[in-house]
Order: C-alpha cells, then sequence, then structure tokens
C-alpha cells in the first residue's frame, strides 16, 4: 500500500540497498519495511542490483567505451559475401552439375541447356553462366534466358564493394557490343539483378560486366561458338 | 526476424549489436585486435549457423554473445599456445567469462546513464565517499545526492533491462 510515509522513505531504498545509510536511518527504514510489501520488493530489487554492481572495475567505468573501428564493418560484410559467394557456387554446382574452370563451363553450359530444358519443349533452354578467373572472393554468375525481345538476363554478383556500379553487355557474333543495361550491386541485397538486351541469345558469344573499373567477360553458348571467344576476363571492350 | 540467413539480416545485427560485442570483447581479450578478430568471427559463426537461430529461444543479442563466448575462449586458448605473447605486454584474462561479462554489463550500464546520477554513484559506492562531501563537492543538499542515488540506481536498472541483461 502506498502511504504518504512511503513518498518519504523512497528516496532512502537506494543507499540502503548500497549500505550506505546510517544505523538510526536504517532502523527507521526497516520498520516501514516490515509493514510495506511494495518498498520491500523495491528495496529487494535494488539490493540485488547493488551486489552485481560490485562485480563492476570502477576504473573501467569512467573509461570511455571502446567503439569498434569502422574498417571491422567492411571486413565483417567482406567476408561473410565471400562465404555467401562460395556458398551460392557449391549450391549451384549441385544442382546443375557445373564442371568449373576453363571454357568447359560454357560447353558445360550449353550441354545443360540441351539435358535440363530439352525434353520441356515449351520452356525456351535458357543457359548458365559462371564467370571464372575472378578475383579471389568475387563471385558473378548469369542466367539467360531468350525472348521474342531479345535476351533476358539474371546476373549475380558477389564479394565487391558495396555500391559498385556494374554495366553489363553482350557480346554478338558479328563481334560488336551490345549494352544490355546496368545495376547498383548492394551489400545485403540478395536479388539478382534482371536485365535485357535487343541481342538474341542464339547470336549472342560472351556476356560482360563492367564493375567499377574492371570488366569480366565471359563466353556463351552454342557449343561450337565457343572456341572463337577468348577467355578473357580483363578485357577492354572497344 | 525469424531467421538469420540473410545478408541484411546480418547487416542489421551488425548495426545493433557490434558496438557492444566490440566492447566486451576489448575487455575480455584485453587487446583490440583481438577483438576485432572475435567479433568477425562471431557474425561468420553467426551467418554459417544462421538457420539454427530460433528467436523463441532466446534473443539475437543472448545468441550472438553465446557465440562471442565460444570465439574468446578459443582464441583465449590459440594465444595461452603461443609463446611469447607475455611479452608483448598484454596480460591474459583470468576472468571467466560469466563473470566478465556481467561486470563488463554493470560498467557498461553506468557509462550510460546520466551524468548526475552516475557522478553520485561513482562517488559514494565505487569510492566510497560519505554523502555529505559529494555533497559539499556539487553544491547540493545531502538530500539531493541520497534522491539521485536513488534514481540513478532506477536508471541502471532499466538500462540494463533495454541492454537485455540476464542474471
Amino acid at each position: 500500500m502506498r502511504t504518504e510515509s512511503c513518498r518519504e522513505w523512497r528516496t532512502s531504498l537506494g543507499a540502503y540497498a548500497l549500505g550506505q545509510l546510517p544505523a538510526e536511518e536504517r532502523a527507521g527504514l526497516e520498520a516501514h519495511l516490515e509493514g510495506c510489501a511494495e518498498c520491500r520488493a523495491e528495496a529487494e530489487s535494488l539490493r540485488s542490483l547493488g551486489k552485481l554492481m560490485a562485480r563492476a572495475d570502477p576504473a573501467r567505468i569512467v573509461e570511455p567505451a571502446p567503439r569498434p573501428p569502422a574498417h571491422l564493418r567492411e571486413r565483417v560484410e567482406t567476408t561473410i559475401g565471400a562465404e555467401r559467394a562460395s556458398e551460392r557456387r557449391s549450391r549451384r554446382r549441385r544442382r546443375f552439375g557445373f564442371a568449373l574452370g576453363g571454357f568447359a563451363t560454357a560447353a558445360a553450359a550449353a550441354v545443360l541447356a540441351l539435358v535440363v530444358f530439352g525434353g520441356g519443349g515449351a520452356t525456351p533452354p535458357e543457359q548458365q553462366v559462371a564467370f571464372t578467373n575472378l578475383p579471389k572472393g568475387v563471385e558473378i554468375d548469369a542466367t539467360l534466358q531468350p525472348h521474342a525481345f531479345g535476351t533476358e538476363i539474371r546476373m549475380y554478383v558477389g564479394g565487391i564493394r558495396s555500391g559498385t556500379l556494374c554495366r553489363v553487355f553482350l557480346r554478338g557474333d558479328d563481334g560488336r557490343l551490345y549494352p544490355a543495361g546496368s545495376f547498383r550491386y548492394r551489400w545485403g541485397n540478395d536479388a539478382e539483378a534482371i536485365l535485357s538486351s535487343a541481342l538474341d541469345l542464339s547470336r549472342t558469344r560472351a556476356i560482360g560486366v563492367h564493375a567499377g573499373n574492371r570488366t569480366f567477360v565471359a563466353p556463351v553458348g552454342p557449343g561450337g561458338a565457343t572456341a572463337s571467344v577468348p577467355q578473357l576476363n580483363e578485357e577492354e571492350p572497344t | 526476424m525469424s531467421t538469420f540467413t540473410r545478408e541484411r539480416d546480418v547487416r542489421e545485427a551488425y548495426a545493433a549489436h557490434s558496438g557492444e560485442l566490440y566492447g566486451f570483447a576489448v575487455r575480455s581479450l584485453g587487446d583490440a585486435g583481438l577483438a576485432e578478430e572475435a567479433v568477425q568471427e562471431t557474425f561468420v559463426r553467426a551467418w554459417r549457423a544462421g538457420e539454427r537461430f530460433d528467436p523463441e529461444i532466446g534473443s539475437l543479442r543472448t545468441w550472438l554473445f553465446a557465440i562471442l563466448r565460444n570465439v574468446v575462449i578459443d582464441l583465449g586458448r590459440a594465444r595461452a599456445a603461443r609463446p611469447g605473447v607475455a611479452e608483448g605486454g598484454i596480460e591474459p584474462t583470468v576472468e571467466p567469462f560469466e563473470e566478465a561479462l556481467a561486470a563488463w554489463q554493470i560498467e557498461e550500464a553506468m557509462r550510460r546513464i546520466g551524468e548526475d546520477h552516475r557522478r553520485v554513484i561513482f562517488e559514494t559506492y565505487y569510492r566510497g565517499r560519505p554523502y555529505a562531501e559529494v555533497a559539499a563537492e556539487l553544491g547540493v543538499p545531502e538530500g539531493t545526492v541520497k534522491s539521485r542515488v536513488y534514481y540513478g540506481l532506477r536508471a541502471l536498472r532499466v538500462v540494463l533491462e533495454e541492454m537485455g541483461y540476464e542474471d
């Protein structure tokens, strides 16, 4: 029950809980606590807080709390981005049975198109393209889907600096470059970028992306034509 | 947040908890470089185990601190196995993790309460100075010091609750 005397005694509860109350005042307060469950509960709560407080190191209280350096966030993001990329890689490998490395990838992509979608009929064959020889931690892959308008591209990028502008292009069998739009890579955004180009997939020989100041290119099937496409990862388009 | 499987989850968790994790890691390991390593490893392990995070069982903060606990122990072991580190001036911590965590939470909560409250609790409790002396120094009546101690403790309790302190 809250009474006038509660108000009087309340502010002594702190000193009481910390064992700082002079004896005569303590006796008076304890008499009040006998008859007041509410104040008693508060005193108990503060007393257990007091016990906890005894564990602290006073010298550390007055020191400013150390803050994590700004580069730590980037380090964490980069590490997890790389983990995520390698996870995706192994997941895709499991799903599509990718043979990675060299231009075997492109050949595999072409075969895959037949194997996976050959019997489907209604669904036009799409092509999986994995970029190889990328810098450590960087992951780029793309799915190309033929349409009447040209080619739809779904591209995944991981492990590069967040905010990097990525400009995508296709190279046709005529050797020309066909722009396929751009996107900005955002760390933490798991979505694939969806892009399109007027170039038919059947006439597409390579796909490339300018990411920041670097350019990455991967060959695109059909199988017979891949041999004529050099495996360049740092190619500078004209 | 029901799982911890998206990069976005990691980013949010980092924004919310990296300060505390780092602050505690520094206290526990006594070295800023090791603390960075510990925080990074904590988030990487959390990411790998993301599917096992269940908010029904405990808060994200509790889960991250549980991971940090293992990381700190592993780092401590690795350091103990490395000869010659003691010469570097870093005193290896001998404090058990739970003790250190409780102590750090109080220290952190004390830093977060208002200056008026912190001052009187620090002077009277941690430095053991008489109320009259502190009151004279601050130029306030003794009764004010007493009530500030009371309201300071209440503020401290609230901050600890906000921090998710679990005894």
